[in-house]
């Protein structure tokens, strides 16, 4: 072969290559790219945004679940998804800071979204002054469940839930059981089964481990010591080691009738709504007989009843996303109560449309009614979220496991805490 | 050939090759076509991200913002952040306890599995399947094998009247059950080593035996030396492996928190993941990735250069 035209045809190879790579963008898209960090079941998810290719002929094409590692790389990358859907709205608002997310305000007009459907709570996570950086997309709430065998059991009315919290260590106490060589067989409540649930006991001491709008620290105020010396009893009272032997290796039969809940090992514990769905307790134990109620209150302050917090998953538009007015366009399908309605009826998670929370599927469930009356409770709370909310979400699990889980006094533990993330908040802050 | 010239001590620069005809000129050119894919992936893949992390590693990362110049920040940061050094504990405690008693126990194994006994191949075969096993398919399994309720461990273990530990829950214990979980798939180096064990002269072992050396004896005189370049690469990769050392830990922890129980299983390599990728501090994250690119680098060059004492290369 001559050599110029062997050489000539290698080059042109690679940069046909390289223009593949980086091929310009179509002005109209016939594919819209949603990515959605959960999802159990994304199949399901699919067949619902083939709805949306249906009535505009635009295809969609869902990637569910993400691993939290791909979220960075999906907003900052050269082709990030045209709508993302976050697990929380922990880090929009870093996001935001970083240029990664949009603020909403324009996509809500364009797509005529009516904002006064949501749900106050879950909307407020979204909110950074004037400013919408994310849409909730369906969220969910937590409340008190018992199992009414074991309250039978042990000689209380499997009717009523405990009324305070100072009532529900009494509770507790009542529906534990201990072998005659101390080891456990049945544990009335665990404040931290599954994953820990502080944001809430916090918030019935009526704190947090910020202020109101994310300023301060306040990880060492009384509140935060408070709901953990409450959280505490429930682990030193029988002996640390003893519960902790005794509960290993319980979250991982969440998705199982090995769940303790089930078996009858546990009592009482704290979960969220779509335990009351067709996919938790009635897939995996349908005969249990168990009840739900909100959280119970200090005894001493009633008028924090119905506290609860709202944590959810929230929707945003990726600054790079090629298309605005398209992804505009699928995120306020995506808000329509109709949809909203059928994507959490199917899961079981509470609709963030009050026009969708009529839906008969939620209200046909009086367990599931637990929920949808805490979501529009004047108690109901958001969790407060800074730039370094994930750095110090880590460290507070070091805390909790240094309280609960090795029996150590909350407040030294607290004063560390605070004293390591002030300087990080001012900082992150500036 | 132009062969002398690598005899005589005289350093020449440029070297001067010897004259090429047309053929070799085209194998040339066609060996290096061929090495061009390797070569763009190199490139793209290895070199560029590692010069850019050593760039990030002196700024504060924006994704769609300009870096922002930080200096040595983010080194000096390392040296007074808490976690930093918990993280660099643990992944020393897994390389100075961790490899040793890996390599110690292949190396036994690979002993054994060298004597000549019935149904030999079937033994070979036990101990080397769990190696491949995927490694969070065989983490999710020791979950269950270390569960204190459940768990086969310790019912084992009570058997023999040992009151097992809580091997997830207890911090003092983590560690060494992820070490337990590693022995387990240990079946490469065991492979490596018998490789190596199968190479020993029978010459010097019957040599050894008229003159009467024991079984120990001929272990200790023979085989452990002549074995020696195995043991010091199966030390140095497996040195790299424990400084890297990620997935485990990261299936590990069930649904807790990475490192749990008390950071005890916060390793480097799941510290500098967690700035990156949870935390968004992608620059100090790269300051992480290079201190710890430079602790392997002295390591590794370290054991070459001890392993002067105590390797016999045959021939």
């Amino acid at each position: 072969m001559n050599k110029k035209l062997f050489t000539s045809l290698i080059i042109l190879v690679i940069i046909s290559m390289l223009l593949t790579a980086c091929s310009g963008k179509a002005a109209e898209p016939e594919v819209l790219r949603v990515w959605i960090q959960w999802g159990d079941n994304p199949q399901q998810i699919q067949t619902l945004f083939d709805k949306y290719t249906a009535e505009t002929g635009i295809k969609v094409e869902v990637t569910a679940p993400l691993e939290v590692d791909k979220i960075l790389p999906a907003l900052t990358g050269s082709e990030p998804p045209d709508v993302l859907v976050l697990s929380g709205g922990d880090l929009v608002k870093s996001y935001y800071k970083e240029g990664l997310v949009d603020d909403l305000t324009g996509a809500v007009q364009s797509g005529k979204i009516d904002l006064t459907d949501f749900f106050e709570a879950p909307l407020d996570q979204c909110k950074m002054g004037d400013k919408l950086l994310c849409l909730p997309w369906g969220t969910d709430m937590y409340a008190l469940f018992w199992n009414k065998d074991l309250f039978e059991a042990a000689g209380l009315d499997p009717e009523t839930p405990p009324a305070t919290m100072e009532q529900l260590a009494e509770f507790s106490d009542k529906l534990t059981k201990v072998a005659a060589d101390g080891s456990l067989e049945q544990i009335g409540f665990l404040p931290d089964m599954g994953w820990d649930h502080s944001d809430l006991y916090i918030n019935m001491y009526d704190g947090f481990w910020y202020n109101e709008d994310g300023t301060k620290m306040t990880a060492n105020s009384q509140p935060v010591v408070d709901a953990l010396t409450w959280q505490q009893q429930f682990y030193t009272k029988y002996g640390v080691d003893n519960v902790m032997s005794f509960s290993s290796g319980w979250a991982d039969t969440y998705m199982s009738a090995d769940y303790p809940f089930y078996t009858g090992k546990l009592a009482m514990y704290v979960d969220g709504e779509w335990m009351t769905g067709p996919n938790f307790i009635s897939a995996f134990k349908p005969e249990a007989s168990y009840g739900v109620a909100p959280f119970p209150p200090p005894a001493d302050h009633p008028e924090r009843a119905n506290t609860a917090v709202v944590q959810g998953t929230v929707a945003v538009i990726p600054s790079g996303a090629a298309n605005k007015e398209a992804s505009a366009k699928l995120l306020a399908w995506m808000m329509s109560p109709a949809v909203v309605a059928e994507e959490f009826c199917f899961n079981a998670n509470l609709p963030t449309s009050k026009k969708a929370a009529e839906d008969p599927c939620f209200t046909n469930n009086p367990k599931f009614k637990v929920f949808t009356d805490l979501i529009s409770s004047p108690n109901a709370k958001i969790i407060v979220t800074t730039p370094i909310s994930l750095e110090f979400n880590d460290a507070w699990g070091l805390v909790i496991e240094q309280v609960l889980h090795t029996g150590m006094d909350p407040k030294p533990v607290l004063d560390e805490l605070q004293a390591t993330f002030e300087p990080k908040l001012a900082e992150a802050n500036k | 050939m132009d062969a002398p010239r690598m005899n005589s001590r005289k350093f020449i620069w440029p070297p001067k090759f010897p004259k090429w005809g047309y053929q070799n000129r085209i194998n040339f050119k066609i060996g290096m076509l061929f090495l061009l894919p390797w070569t763009i992936g190199f490139i793209v893949f290895t070199l560029y991200p590692m010069v850019a992390s050593l760039i990030y590693s002196f700024t504060i990362y924006h994704a769609r913002q300009p870096l922002e110049w930080n200096g040595i920040k983010n080194y000096t940061d390392l040296l007074t952040d808490d976690l930093f050094w918990t993280a660099l504990y643990n992944t020393i405690y897994m390389v100075i306890i961790g490899v040793p008693l890996t390599l110690f126990s292949s190396f036994f194994c690979a002993v054994l599995l060298n004597l000549k006994v019935r149904g030999q191949a079937y033994y070979r075969l036990i101990y080397f399947l769990p190696s491949i096993v995927p490694t969070v398919a065989s983490t999710i399994l020791w979950l269950w094998i270390l569960n204190p309720q459940a768990g086969i461990l310790n019912i084992l273990l009570g058997y023999v009247g040992i009151d097992g530990p809580n091997w997830m829950t207890n911090p003092a214990w983590s560690k060494p059950g992820l070490i337990l979980l590693g022995m387990w798939g240990m079946g490469n180096t065991i492979v490596i080593y018998l490789s190596g064990l199968q190479d020993v002269p029978t010459s010097l072992i019957e040599a050894a035996e008229l003159d009467g050396a024991n079984w120990w004896q001929r272990l200790w005189n023979i085989t452990i030396p002549m074995v020696s370049p195995i043991t010091l690469f199966n030390l140095v990769t497996g040195v790299i492996f424990m400084f890297q050392y990620f997935a485990q830990a990261y299936v590990f922890r069930g649904f807790q928190n990475l490192g749990y129980p008390l950071n005890s299983t916060l390793f480097y390599s799941v510290l500098l993941y967690q700035n990156a990728f949870q935390w968004l501090k992608l620059g100090y994250a790269s300051a992480m990735a290079w201190v710890l690119f430079i602790i392997i680098l002295v390591c590794t060059l370290a054991l070459l250069k001890i392993s002067d004492r105590f390797t016999y290369y045959a021939g």
